[in-house]
């Protein structure tokens, strides 16, 4: 029987594994023809706060590489996102985000 | 010739849409079309392809969730759309003055109908194509299609004070 008290054994969080079970879905924007550029970074910077800078870097990534991940979020949160780009008419989806990603 | 003004601008703390009596009733009826289409019950094949840009699938890999958050989501979005049609509708009746709130039910508004106008004319973004099927350029809704763009880009000018 041990005198002393054992050392509690304290669980070191994995910091990757934490970020993957907060931030685990992508809130993907798609080119689309008919949404106007300047529309299109200006609803960025109103649901996402972002600067005119990055909003416009996001909204030429959509235009030339014809998608950009625009939000890296819970799953219920990422859902919201999207609900909120489908109001303003962007073609939003999400997906889950791999280890490629 | 009066000197032009933009058709949406800051006024007051506020903003102002400032629209021709014939514009206003173009604008209504549109928004009435969309409404009708939306609260059909039983559209045809014809009305969901033009619907279909407005409700983009959300879980593009799982059938299962993609089926969940459409029943849980879909109505939500109808109701959302429907309500900003009731802003522009109240708004273009009115004396046109909108707090930013309603200003962004209204160009959201714009923006529903150029979708469902982009997708009956075919619009399309390739560079070797015709940007609207061929044919369609004369049609009155190419034409109402441009004047909601421009509308569109005065409402962002307005909120981004540029």
């Amino acid at each position: 029987m041990p005198t002393t008290l054992e050392p509690t054994r304290v669980e070191e969080p994995d910091v990757d594994e934490h970020v993957q079970q907060d931030h685990p879905w992508i809130v993907i924007v798609w080119n689309d023809p008919v949404n106007l550029m300047s529309y299109v970074t200006f609803v960025l910077q109103k649901l996402f706060g972002y600067s005119n800078e990055k909003a416009t870097e996001l909204m030429l990534d959509v235009h030339h590489k014809g998608r950009a991940v625009v939000a890296n979020d819970s799953r219920e949160r990422a859902e919201m996102h999207v609900y909120r780009l489908h109001e303003h008419g962007l073609w939003a989806s999400m997906e889950k985000d791999g280890p490629s990603t | 010739m009066s000197r032009f003004r933009p058709p949406v601008r800051a006024k007051g703390g506020g903003f102002i849409i400032d629209l021709g009596v014939d514009e206003s009733m173009l604008i209504r009826r549109l928004t009435g079309e969309l409404r009708s289409l939306l609260t059909d019950p039983d559209p045809d094949p014809g009305a969901q392809s033009l619907l279909a840009r407005l409700f983009p699938v959300v879980h593009p890999d799982d059938e299962e969730m993609e089926a969940e958050y459409q029943r849980l989501m879909r109505d939500e979005l109808v109701q959302s759309k429907l309500s900003t049609f009731d802003i522009v509708e109240e708004t273009l009746s009115g004396d046109g003055r909108v707090d930013e709130g309603r200003l962004l039910a209204v160009m959201q508004s714009i923006n529903s109908i150029r979708l469902v106008l982009g997708t009956m004319l075919g619009v399309n973004d390739d560079p070797d194509a015709d940007e609207v099927t061929p044919g369609m350029e004369e049609s009155a809704e190419y034409h109402l299609y441009s004047y909601m763009s421009w509308l569109l880009e005065w409402c962002v000018r307005a909120l981004t004070g540029t």
